[in-house]
């Protein structure tokens, strides 16, 4: 018989590290709060059939975010065997709130006394046996960081679980004789009232669940209550008990409940909590400098500065140069071609695996070894506590463009890659806000975009140092104008979200989480290089080496001008015509972007390599403008090649981050209005780069002139026009989807 | 008087949370409950981090005005 246990707890409090450690899988951690945005499933090591499910972090299981209500929904619904509550031993007594409410729900629990180590350091005590006797469940003391004590839980988990089981067969069979309720946590007029309510319900629950209904009940939680579906004499008669209770205590019913269990939890740590005062933990010695009204922006943009232009230009270029040049340019396809003519295969098949597979997909993995050390400082970033800060420090900008600090932490980790990005807005609690997060995430350059900016930057800019930058403050911009034209309309007017968020303490990023995080990575960039990657360069080859000759008979094209790819790219191309690129190697790259962003610059690969055999074009030397003339013959100009570059950037990002997409928005309107309005706010914005840009570098004023004219006048009409009016949505409406 | 009220470095004891929807009760969750004391660790433009409980909480200016010390 399979074992349920569920894993639950304050966000932040190290579940996902626990979960790690007893199911030997890595999934990914950080240190701000919800991380974990939906529940993950494992196996119990060294145990048979015990499942192990990681919840999102909650702090009460009154729903408030979206993890609230995975998290609840689980415990409530699935009603698994056991319930480890992870308790964050440095912050014991607001952890202990959730860990009282567990107990309610009708579920065994064991306390999983977490980060004992760091409980110990300060020097603080935990008498973890008078704990348990008072809280009545088993309590471990452990540390999920560095391993200590987790067999001694999963073997208590384990048993506790299997003791349920039997006891809930005999409680079945003797359902009638079990006690109503359990417990006297609360003040006496309140469990009064909370007896009588249970008994008033006994009819519509089962004795493990009576006491978390009549609480619910009490509190009047609507989404408890529906799954009751109570008559209407029942409900009514309950409220006037509610209502008598709350006049005896002078406050509302919720209210009374969580005061009244915080003051239950504060009994129980002065009885067995020892603490050392301190005056200011070294976390609060750092955030009196970075989240400092004068040092906070300058300490921020110093961070950054450090992230994107070490990992983008310097220490990142210098490997990837290392490996185009010796690696993939030099050592591979030159010698593979030789050897496979030497040995006799045919031509086209040693032209499909040179120019197809290693030059597209080559193209791409010369750039695997920037991207680890664009994702080793977002591993740092992510590890150390300095997000949330982050968070805290661009609520105030934010504001001013109608979205909440929040919203910055999915566009930073939309920069190493878009999908785990756009899972991060799940955090932001209000619809609307998570939907423009959503939409507007990608438009930041991720890790994928990075080949493409280097190669156009290398081929038609001189390499200017500032393309990289003027990337990221594009997507930023894009953001920005985003943000302030669509507040005014209907479906995204009203107030950002208010900004409630917990700093978690500072804590050295640990070498495991950040070396998982590179692996990850490293595993996901080769999963797609054997895959996408390949089967996109494989099809892109036979596109543009087949086609048909001059009497219409299908064979080996005699040059690019006649091959299917030349067909299929001019019958699109004309779109892109406005943009500055409407030839077809161009069109053709866009639209195989969309598959995965590397793929662009792969289709440069090709391409490029085709049309000459022996300079196999590699990214080798991206500072060296004439190996890369081939690319460069492709746009009309530098002009051209940036407005390829930002509509790429901004436009629909690959599938895998539409799936995203889809997943998060819920709702197939939504996953099409989105990716609609990327495309064509990519296509705006090229075409306003390079029709103004001609324009201005005296081209004279010509339709596409007066064309940008108008769409510039459009955008600035959006974002400058007065708000409208509109009637406010129910607040409560608003805030769960 | 309203937690905004407070500056850089003061201490107050919370009285309650004005209003009556479901950021009063994720802010009680969060520990501002009748009788937790509370101080500020920093503030920017109206914006607070505070320590109540034990933790480090983020609120903006709207939230520290609901709750009264």
């Amino acid at each position: 018989m399979e074992i349920t246990i569920a894993l639950a707890g304050n966000p932040n409090s190290g579940k996902t590290t626990l979960f790690n450690a007893l199911t030997g899988s890595s999934q990914r951690v950080g240190n701000w709060p919800g991380v974990t945005v939906d529940k993950k499933v494992g196996k119990l090591k060294k145990y048979k059939d015990v499942a192990v499910i990681d919840l999102p972090g909650v702090y009460s299981l009154s729903p408030y975010t979206l993890e609230e209500v995975v998290s609840r929904d689980f415990l409530i619904n699935e009603k698994p065997d056991a319930v480890i509550n992870l308790v964050d031993g440095t912050n014991i007594e607001r952890n202990l709130f959730l860990t009282t409410q567990l107990l309610d729900v009708g579920i065994p629990v064991v306390v999983a006394l977490n980060m004992m180590d760091a409980v110990k350091k300060a020097g603080d005590r935990i008498d973890t046996e008078k704990l348990s006797g008072l809280l009545g469940c088993p309590v471990a003391e452990i540390s999920a960081l560095r391993g200590d004590g987790l067999s001694d839980l999963a073997r208590i988990a384990v048993e506790t679980a299997q003791a349920q089981s039997k006891t809930t067969k005999s409680a079945e069979a003797s359902l009638a004789a079990a006690p109503a309720v359990s417990g006297g946590r609360f003040s006496e007029p309140t469990e009064t009232a909370l007896r009588a309510l249970a008994e008033l319900i006994r009819a519509y629950t089962s004795p493990e669940t009576r006491r978390w209904y009549a609480i619910k009940l009490f509190e009047r939680d609507e989404k408890a209550l529906a799954l009751l579906g109570l008559p209407a004499t029942v409900a009514a008669e309950a409220e006037g008990l509610i209502a008598l209770c709350e006049e005896t205590l002078d406050d509302s019913s919720e209210s009374i409940i969580t005061g009244e269990a915080y003051v239950y939890v504060s009994r129980i740590t002065d009885a067995c909590v020892e603490k050392v005062q301190v005056e200011m933990s070294a976390s609060d010695k750092i955030d009196a400098i970075v989240t400092n009204r004068w040092l906070g922006i300058p300490v921020f943009v110093a961070a950054m500065f450090v992230v994107y232009f070490v990992s983008v230009t310097t220490v990142g270029t210098f490997v990837t140069d290392f490996t185009n040049d010796m690696v993939i340019g030099g050592g591979i396809q030159a010698p593979l071609a030789e050897f496979l003519l030497s040995v006799g295969t045919a031509e086209w098949l040693t032209g499909l695996v040179v120019d197809g597979i290693v030059g597209g997909v080559g193209a791409v993995v010369g750039f695997l070894p920037q991207l680890l050390i664009l994702f080793f400082f977002l591993a740092i970033l992510e590890d150390c506590g300095y997000m949330a800060r982050v968070a805290f420090l661009m609520d105030r900008v934010f504001r001013k463009f109608g979205l909440s600090g929040k919203s910055f932490i999915p566009l930073l980790i939309g920069t190493g890659c878009g999908v785990p990005g756009i899972m991060a807005a799940r955090t932001i609690e209000q619809r609307r806000d998570r939907r423009m997060t959503i939409i507007t995430t990608t438009f930041m350059p991720c890790g994928a975009k990075l080949p493409m900016i280097a190669l156009i930057a290398g081929a038609l800019l001189q390499n200017a140092w500032w393309v990289a930058p003027s990337a990221y403050f594009l997507g930023f911009a894009s953001v920005v104008v985003t943000g302030v034209m669509l507040k005014k309309t209907k479906p995204f007017a009203g107030d950002p979200a208010p900004f409630v968020m917990e700093l978690p303490p500072y804590h050295f990023p640990t070498a495991s989480n950040i070396g998982h995080s590179m692996l990850e990575r490293a595993s996901a960039f080769a999963k797609k290089a054997a895959t996408v990657y390949t089967l996109a360069s494989i099809l892109v080859w036979f596109a543009s080496s087949f086609g048909f000759d001059g009497d219409g008979a299908f064979g080996m094209a005699q040059d690019l001008n006649s091959s299917v790819l030349y067909y299929i790219g001019n019958s699109f191309a004309w779109i892109f015509s406005p943009l500055g690129f409407g030839d077809w190697q161009p069109a053709v790259a866009s639209v195989m972007g969309l598959a995965a962003k590397e793929d662009v610059v792969a289709v440069f690969g090709i391409l490029t390599s085709i049309g000459d055999a022996d300079a196999a074009f590699s990214l080798a030397e991206t500072a060296d403008m004439a190996a890369l003339a081939p690319v460069a013959a492709l746009f009309s100009g530098p002009l051209a090649a940036y407005a390829f570059l930002a509509f790429n950037l901004l436009c629909a990002p690959c599938f895998a981050a539409m799936n995203t997409i889809r997943q998060e928005m819920r709702n197939p309107r939504w996953t099409l209005a989105a990716i609609g309005y990327e495309c064509g706010f990519a296509y705006v914005v090229a075409l306003l780069i390079y029709q103004f840009g001609c324009f201005f570098g005296g081209r004279g004023f010509t339709a596409g002139t007066a064309a940008a004219c108008v769409l510039l006048a459009a955008l600035l009409f959006l974002m400058f026009r007065p708000a409208p009016k509109y009637k406010k949505e129910h607040p409560h409406a608003a805030s769960h989807s | 008087m309203p937690l905004a009220f407070l500056k850089s470095g003061e201490t107050g004891v919370v009285k309650g949370v004005n209003g009556r929807d479901d950021t009063k009760r994720f802010l009680e969750s969060l520990g501002f409950v009748a009788g937790a004391p509370v101080s500020v660790i920093s503030e920017l433009s109206g914006n607070m981090i505070l320590s109540v409980k034990d933790t480090r909480i983020a609120l903006d200016r709207g939230m520290a005005r609901r709750i009264m010390v």
